[in-house]
Formats: C-alpha cells, structure tokens, sequence
C-alpha cells in the first residue's frame, strides 16, 4: 500500500468532530450516526488520497454518504407509500434548522432558497469554510464557489427582504451586488 | 448582479454569517463520548485490516457495493453507539495531532493499522465476446458489483496480471489483487481490459469475475466520480 501522511487516528482526531457536527446539522440523530461511521470508513479506506487539509474532502465524502442514505430511506417511503396507499408528498425536506428555529425569518428564508443556495451558506456559515474550502466540498473551481456562494447570500437577503427583515437585522438595502 | 469573488470580509457578510451562525443547530451538541469514539475507529480500521487469506475469488457477499461496505457489527450498532462517538479520538489522538501540527506532518508516515499479512483477492477476467454490446457505464451498472477497486498493475506474467491497489471502494479489502485472464494473454482482449505494467486501473467485479465493457478500465476522473459516486466514497 502507498499510504501517505500522518496515521489514521491523528487525522481522524481532525476530521470526527466537525463530521459529525456537520451531520447533526441536516439529517436526523440516527442517519447523522450511521453516516459519520461510513463517512470515516471511507476516509479510512481511502486514507491514500487525503489531501493535505482533509477537513473539506471529508465533508464532499460525507454529503455523498448522506445522499446515499437519503436515496436508501426515499426508496424505503416510496414503497410503504405503495403498501399503505398513504401519498404524504414531500415538498421539500426541511433541514435541522426548520425545528426549534431560533430566528423564523431566516429559516423560512433559508428553506425558500434552492437547496443549492442553501447548502453553500450553510457550508459558509455553519462549517465557517471560505469559498476555496467549499470548492473542495462540492468539487468546482473556487472561482465557480465564490460567485456562487455570493449570489447565494444575495439571494438570502432578498427572501428577507421580502418578509421585511433586513440581512443582518440592520434594515434592507437596495440591490444584491455591492 | 455582479459576479465578484467572496468577500468574506464586508461587515453585512460578517453580519449574515453570524446570523445563520446563531440558528446553528448544532451549537448545543455535546462532545462524543471518547470511549465510544476509540471503538467506533478500532472496529473501522479493523474491518479494513481483519483481512485473511481468501484465495480462489473475492469472498461472497463480503460487502454490498451500494450505500458503500459496512462490516456488519458497525451497520447494526445502535444509534447512540455513533451519537456519542465522536470526542474521543481527540484524546486519544490529540497528543500526536498537536505535536505533528495541522497538515504539517511529515509524509509517509507509517498508518496505523495497515494490513500486516500479505492478503490476496483473486479474480477472473473473462474472454471478450467478439461482437458484445456494451452499455452506457453508469452508477447504478457499478453499484451491482461486490467489488471494486483502484490498483496500479504491479507486474504481469503470462495470464496473470498482479494490482496493487490503492482504493478499494467496495469489498473486503487485501494487499494485492490478482487477475487471471480467460485466454493466454491478459492484454489488449477487446471490450476487456487492456492491462499494461505500471497503469493504474478502476477495477470492478462480481463474483469473481472481473467485469467489462468499460466498468473496468484504465483510471480516468470520469470514470473514478462515478465509483465514488455509485459506492458512496
């Protein structure tokens, strides 16, 4: 094998904590547990390719662990659906954040945005990652990540706007671009 | 609207930041248990490395390739068992992250764990069939396979091809693999697999049997997204 870098448990002492923040953030206890140990069994398994800095690596390994789950539990509710002739459509998939919300005006506001949108501020604001560290996550150019991630809270503060609160609880503002 | 680059430090930026920041809902979650979290590692890392001896083919039903290969003590582990987890390999590891520093560590440093017995999988490649249509390789195709694997041809004599791997995305994984072909020689077999010494190759199989038709094939990042992608990696 042509393992390179520090020992496993060094860098999982990295990794473990925010990966399971990051979890507990939008999916539910359970599927957050199952998804941290097959998050760090593939970081384990893939130890050989870890970057440098693995922290957003590890977080793109995650989402698409958590993808998977997601997709394993919709086939799952598609066919009880089917068994018990029950059709309970799902719009969307509110997030942690929809419950016990501390500040309804940018929950309601966040769940508004494209999932896309959504996920980058989350990725900006809750993992406290800079464009190029989200670039990594979602594996696009820094470039694509920053505009991306700047249309994003533009458009956060438009929803805001819309329900008459300002961005930043200090009133609206005219215009997204600065 | 412009399309200017992320400038993270605009007082309304910081302002908005620290307002999604406040509704974290994980703000409140309490460190990991460290116990739980030294055992959740041992019981990954062993299943990595609890690896013996398995000649003649890849071992049925070693590891779903869906949703990625999890041994079965960790697929069934109770929820809190991964709740808690998480705090402790800090402890247990915090020492060394400190010392070595973030990112800084010197490379090729022994991992812990790596398997210590030479372990083999054996697979078969089969003849290419003059004429065969292949499909469109995509993730559901791949996620059908019990194993796959990135390796780097070590050497090949007569028909058999000897892979390192460095990846293995499903499937229990060993320190070689071994490919037999169905004919003499295991290069150039059409719809097959052109193995050359040296090449690095995406190399998925079923039962043993080495599958074709471009679902194994010389490494490309194409080809490596959808592995990550259909064994969730």
């Amino acid at each position: 094998m042509d393992d390179d870098g520090r020992p496993f448990e060094e860098v999982a002492a990295g990794l473990l904590e925010p990966l399971r923040r990051f979890l507990a953030r939008r999916t539910d206890p359970a599927t957050a547990d199952d998804v941290l140990a097959e998050t760090l069994l593939v970081c384990w398994r893939r130890r050989a390719e870890l970057p440098e800095d693995p922290l957003p690596w590890a977080y793109g390994v995650a989402r698409r662990c958590l993808a998977n789950a997601r997709r394993g539990e919709r086939r799952r509710t598609r066919l009880t659906a089917r068994l018990s002739v029950v059709d309970p459509p799902a719009a969307t998939t509110p997030g942690p954040e929809a419950h016990d919300a501390p500040d309804p005006a940018l929950s309601e506001a966040l769940a508004r945005l494209r999932p896309e949108d959504a996920e980058l501020l989350r990725l900006w604001a809750w993992e406290q990652l800079g464009a190029a560290e989200i670039a990594a996550v979602l594996n696009i150019t820094a470039n694509a990540a920053a505009i991306r991630l700047h249309r994003a809270r533009g458009r956060l503060r438009a929803e805001l706007r819309k329900t008459g609160d300002g961005a930043g609880h200090e009133g609206s503002r005219e215009g997204e671009s600065r | 609207m412009t399309d200017e680059p992320d400038v993270p430090g605009e007082p309304d930026d910081r302002e908005l930041r620290a307002r999604l920041r406040a509704g974290d809902p994980a703000a409140s979650l309490p460190p990991a248990d460290p116990r739980r979290v030294a055992r959740l590692l041992e019981d990954i890392m062993r299943e990595s490395t609890d690896t013996p001896d398995t000649p003649g083919t890849t071992r049925a039903g070693a590891a779903p390739a869906a949703g990625g290969a999890r041994p079965a003590d960790l697929r069934h582990r109770g929820p809190l068992t991964w709740l808690v987890a998480a705090a402790a390999v800090v402890l247990i590891a915090g020492a060394a992250f400190v010392l070595a520093g973030r990112g800084t560590g010197p490379a090729h440093a022994p991992v812990a764990g790596a398997p210590t017995s030479r372990s083999t999988t054996h697979l078969t490649l089969p003849a290419a069939r003059a004429g065969a249509r292949c499909p469109v390789v995509d993730t559901a195709l791949l996620r059908g396979r019990d194993l796959a694997v990135d390796a780097t041809v070590r050497d090949i004599a007569g028909d058999r091809v000897t892979l390192v791997p460095r990846t293995f995305y499903a499937g229990r994984p060993t320190d070689l693999v071994v490919v037999r072909a169905a004919r003499p020689d295991p290069t150039g077999l059409d719809g097959a697999v052109d193995f050359r010494a040296g090449g690095r190759y995406l190399v998925s199989a079923n039962g043993g049997v080495v599958s074709v038709c471009g679902l194994s094939a010389p490494w490309s990042r194409h080809l490596a997204d959808l592995y990550a992608e259909a064994f969730g990696s």
